[in-house]
């Protein structure tokens, strides 16, 4: 058993876990945050992905052990206060939620990308996403939201 | 303010996005097992002996099941599947042992240490080799299993005979100037939903039953199914189904459900967990049927068409599943959305050693109108017509006869095709933006019917604080359903659409509904809900005059709130039913919808099973680049329509739609299970690839409206029509761009590069200049 210290979603949690779990065991069969999900385990499809100090991952292929002293941000931190952050608000307003199975990841990945880059253009949005399958097709929707929240955040 | 027709946020959407709805896969119980499964490393082959000492004591593992330990077998149409392998495997990744455990990675390594012994039988690995004289029998017992009352051929591969004729062939074949005959072939796909294949399941001995927490869009299906092979009542059987990550038409039988209640026989009172990983869920859950379809069609000089007879071979893969029903209906959209005067198919399924198949999103519609529209394309250019005025010449008007002389009603024919031709900019193309490049535009259109007859059944609920509840077994599988759902029900009853919630799908409370297929939830839901939502307000108005001591007819109920006529708000639904007090009080009815009976239902003699409740047109335009040096297509715009009577959500009509081109597109361009002696050689989202958001093209959505006479809110369907025509679509576009008609998928860059090289090659031989017709 190894003993890991990661913060997650601001909260610190010292656990102790064996050496081959992954961060996404972790998170989801440990902490109970079932918002990230496995699509397929190897990192092909995206779906769990979640920030690791700030960058996206696929946590199916970082270890649990790996995560020691970092910060993990996962979907359920976003909003705050019930309040909906910016991005997820404009994917419930553009429509851009079908089976809502890569949802989270989607959300993530699209935080990630207007931290570094304030006003992405669509093809820039569409790179930076591209490694979030999404098998219904949100993607025209997806790329308008990104665009809608892109814009609130310049307001605030 | 009405709730239907608005552009509503759907009401999962929140949940969706902050990570806290339920999926099936997110279902843990206390003492919950994991299950892991050995799989057949054989196309076909005899088991000749099973060990399962070794796997029996890992440390963990609680229960160990084989195919003896589970004497029973299931399947939607044909009873021919076991829940495990028994004596014979019939394609590499039937499940053969199951291992339960504490641990998934104790299952799993418990799985590793089981022995069995296979003696290899010849496989058959296509369909044309299935139908072979002397081809080996994938079920020699097809005869002997018990099955609905669909054809088949006894002593043979033959799993499903489907015929249908109308009209005369031989005149309307005599009559044509032209006689075309090609053929088409369409490819295995995976549903590749995100969230695999998924079950808890849980034995109860007491009752000799079981409840199963799975990811389904059939929950009294399912559990008739289930009930059925296992020889027990229906209500023995309970499933439970939450938010579903993804169907496509590929959640609609026991996959990781039978292996779970397999072991759950075995470990009574712990429920038991199974989940799929990726590559089982691409190489041995359901795949889309391949189909060859010979299409021959007789034409007059003008484009009229005059008959067309097809014939369909369906690779039904190692178990018939739900793929009956798509080889008897599914060749119906092979005639498309024409008259043709005289209309004939026949359909074969076969078994063959791969992985079974099944319905997929428009339930055989994907692969006729393949061929279909790639035909009426290939019919256009050699008879010098323009494919957007051919498709005019023939398309069905209102008030036309269908295949069966059932008259069409409630169905918007012509705008679909002429609102995506306007869209794209018919007629002109930029041919050549670089010298490498070559543009092209094609068209596509397609028709969809609705299982007929089905029926689905509410009941509404006002709870004490007002909030109405919807109880149907119409589980949300990324559709939209709940939200057009609740809007429907909001507007039928009269409150606002934040006070309505449907709860998860549960056949031991909800009550019985059709699956979630067909494009049918809305229109026969919807009927449902209209029904019981006018009897609810019924009861509050009756309630209130009650209570206030007004005249029910003097009383209005709208938006939640009660108002007397000329007065003004009297009382929430909410502080009426506490003024029942202590003595509590709720409201609460029901309602069924059938399509059985309708009038609309009227065709000729003898052929009225073959009607349907609904039609759904649609039509894709598509704007592609040809890379010639490559081969590589890059889909440069795509305006999709369809008929969906009245929008109820139009942004989950847009939803759809959209995410329906997306589909097809990836169908159509990369997506291919690629068998190679029996084995899926491409079982990774790597090597299997779908559309990234990187592939998607300008997609303009167009809501086409119509009016059908027993539509719910004149709403109808739109889920299945949205996919099929963008194949076709692309690969007319290909044809028209660079003069190749490619009519096997996926049109994958080598396959364009060689019929752009072969297309070169016949011209150099001739001679000649490009003479592109």
């Amino acid at each position: 058993m190894i003993a890991v210290t990661v913060t997650v979603n601001g909260t610190r949690h010292d656990v102790e876990v064996e050496p081959q779990v992954t961060l996404l065991e972790l998170l989801r069969e440990r902490l109970f945050l079932r918002g990230a999900k496995e699509g397929c385990g190897v990192g092909e499809c995206g779906a769990c992905l979640v920030l690791l100090d700030g960058e996206p991952v696929s946590s199916c292929l970082v270890l649990a052990a790996d995560a020691d002293g970092r910060a993990v941000e996962t979907v359920e931190g976003l909003a705050r206060d019930g309040a909906l952050d910016p991005v997820q608000a404009a994917f419930v307003d553009h429509g851009a939620i079908q089976c809502g199975y890569c949802t989270p990841a989607m959300v993530l990945a699209a935080e990630a990308l207007l931290r570094r880059s304030p006003d992405p253009g669509p093809a820039e949005t569409a790179e930076a996403l591209a490694g979030v399958l999404c098998r219904c097709g949100s993607y025209p929707k997806v790329l308008a939201a990104v665009a809608a929240a892109a814009a609130t955040k310049a307001v605030r | 303010m009405t709730s239907v027709g608005r552009r509503v946020p759907r009401v999962d959407a929140v949940e969706k996005v902050t990570g806290s709805a339920v999926y099936g896969a997110d279902l843990a119980l206390p003492g919950m097992l994991h299950g892991a499964v050995l799989r057949s490393p054989h196309a076909h082959a005899r088991i000749v002996a099973v060990d399962i000492a070794r796997a029996e004591r890992v440390p963990g593992v609680r229960a160990v099941a084989t195919g003896r330990d589970v004497p029973f077998t299931f399947g939607a149409s044909i009873r021919d599947q076991p829940f495990l392998a028994v004596d014979r495997v019939r394609f590499v990744g039937e499940p053969v042992v199951a291992v339960a455990a504490d641990t998934e990675l104790q299952a799993q390594a418990a799985v590793e240490l089981v022995d069995v012994a296979y003696e290899g039988l010849p496989a058959v690995l296509d369909a044309r080799s299935a139908l072979a004289p002397d081809a080996p029998l994938v079920h020699p017992d097809l005869h002997a299993y018990p099955r609905g009352n669909h054809e088949i051929v006894e002593h043979s591969n033959v799993d499903t005979v489907a015929r249908f004729r109308h009209g005369d062939l031989a005149a309307g074949f005599a009559r044509a100037d032209v006689v075309f005959e090609d053929e088409f072939s369409a490819q295995a796909l995976s549903h590749a939903a995100l969230e695999t294949h998924v079950a808890v399941a849980a034995y109860h001995p007491a009752s000799r039953g079981y409840t199963l927490w799975t990811s389904s869009d059939r929950p009294f299906q399912l559990r008739g199914e289930l009930a059925a092979a296992l020889g027990l009542a229906s209500s023995q059987v309970r499933v439970v189904v939450g938010y579903v990550g993804g169907s496509f038409g590929g959640k609609n039988t026991l996959v990781a459900e039978a292996v779970a209640v397999a072991l759950a026989r075995q470990a009574p009172g712990r429920p038991v967990r199974v989940e799929l990983s990726r590559e089982e869920d691409l190489t041995a859950s359901q795949a889309r049927m391949p189909a060859l379809v010979r299409l021959q069609t007789g034409v007059l000089r003008d484009g009229t068409l005059t008959a067309r007879r097809a014939e369909f071979l369906w690779d039904g893969g190692a178990y018939a599943s739900n793929a009956v029903g798509v080889a008897v209906r599914g060749p119906k959209a092979v005639f498309g959305p024409y008259r043709i005067p005289a209309v004939e198919y026949e359909s074969r399924m076969v078994y063959t050693n791969r992985q079974p198949t099944g319905s997929y999103r428009g339930y055989g519609t994907t692969q006729a109108a393949w061929a279909c529209e790639s035909q009426m394309d290939m019919i256009a250019r050699r008879l010098g017509i323009d494919p957007l005025e051919i498709r005019r010449r023939n398309g069905y008007e209102d008030g036309d006869a269908w295949i069966n002389g059932q008259v069409m009603h409630g169905l918007n024919a012509r705008e679909p095709l002429e609102r995506v031709a306007a869209a794209i900019g018919w007629g002109t193309v930029d041919r050549a933006p670089a010298p490498h490049l070559r543009r092209g535009k094609g068209l596509a259109t397609m028709i969809k019917e609705t299982a007929t007859p089905t029926s689905s059944n509410v009941v509404l609920k006002v709870e004490q604080d007002g909030r109405l509840v919807v109880l149907c077994a119409a589980p949300e599988i990324g559709a939209g359903q709940a939200t057009v759902l609740s809007q429907m029900a909001a507007d039928a009853v009269g409150v606002p659409l934040d006070a309505v919630s449907l709860p998860p799908a549960d056949t031991a409370t909800s009550p019985y509904n059709g699956p979630v297929a067909s494009s049918r939830t809305t229109f026969h839901v919807g009927n449902a809900i209209r029904t019981a939502g006018a009897e609810i307000r019924r009861k509050a108005l009756a309630l209130a005059g009650d209570l206030l001591e007004v005249d029910p007819a003097d009383l209005d109920l709208s938006e939640g709130v009660v108002v007397a006529r000329g007065v003004g708000p009297r009382a929430t639904l909410g502080e009426l039913l506490a003024r029942r007090g202590a003595e509590g009080c709720s409201l609460v009815a029901e309602a069924r919808y059938s399509s059985a009976g309708s009038p609309l239902l009227a065709a000729d003699p003898g052929l009225g099973s073959v009607s349907t409740i609904f039609w759904m047109i649609s039509a894709q335009a598509a704007e592609i680049e040809v890379d010639t040096e490559t081969g590589v297509i890059r889909v440069v715009r795509v305006a999709a329509a369809a008929d969906v009577g009245r929008p109820v959500n139009p942004v989950g009509c847009e939803q759809q739609i959209e995410g329906g081109v997306v589909m097809g597109l990836s169908n159509a361009l990369f997506e291919d299970l690629v068998l190679d002696g029996g084995r899926i050689a491409n079982g990774t989202l790597a090597d299997y690839k779908v559309a990234t958001l990187q592939d998607v093209p300008e997609i303009v959505p167009i809501i086409v409206e119509s009016d059908h006479p027993e539509a719910p809110f004149g709403a109808k369907g739109i889920g299945e029509p949205a996919a099929a025509a963008t194949a076709p679509a692309i690969a007319n576009a290909l044809c028209d761009a660079v003069g190749v008609r490619i009519t096997d998928l996926p049109l994958t860059p080598a396959r364009v590069l060689a019929a752009i090289e072969a297309e070169r090659a016949r011209e150099v031989a001739a001679g000649g200049s490009t003479n592109r017709s």
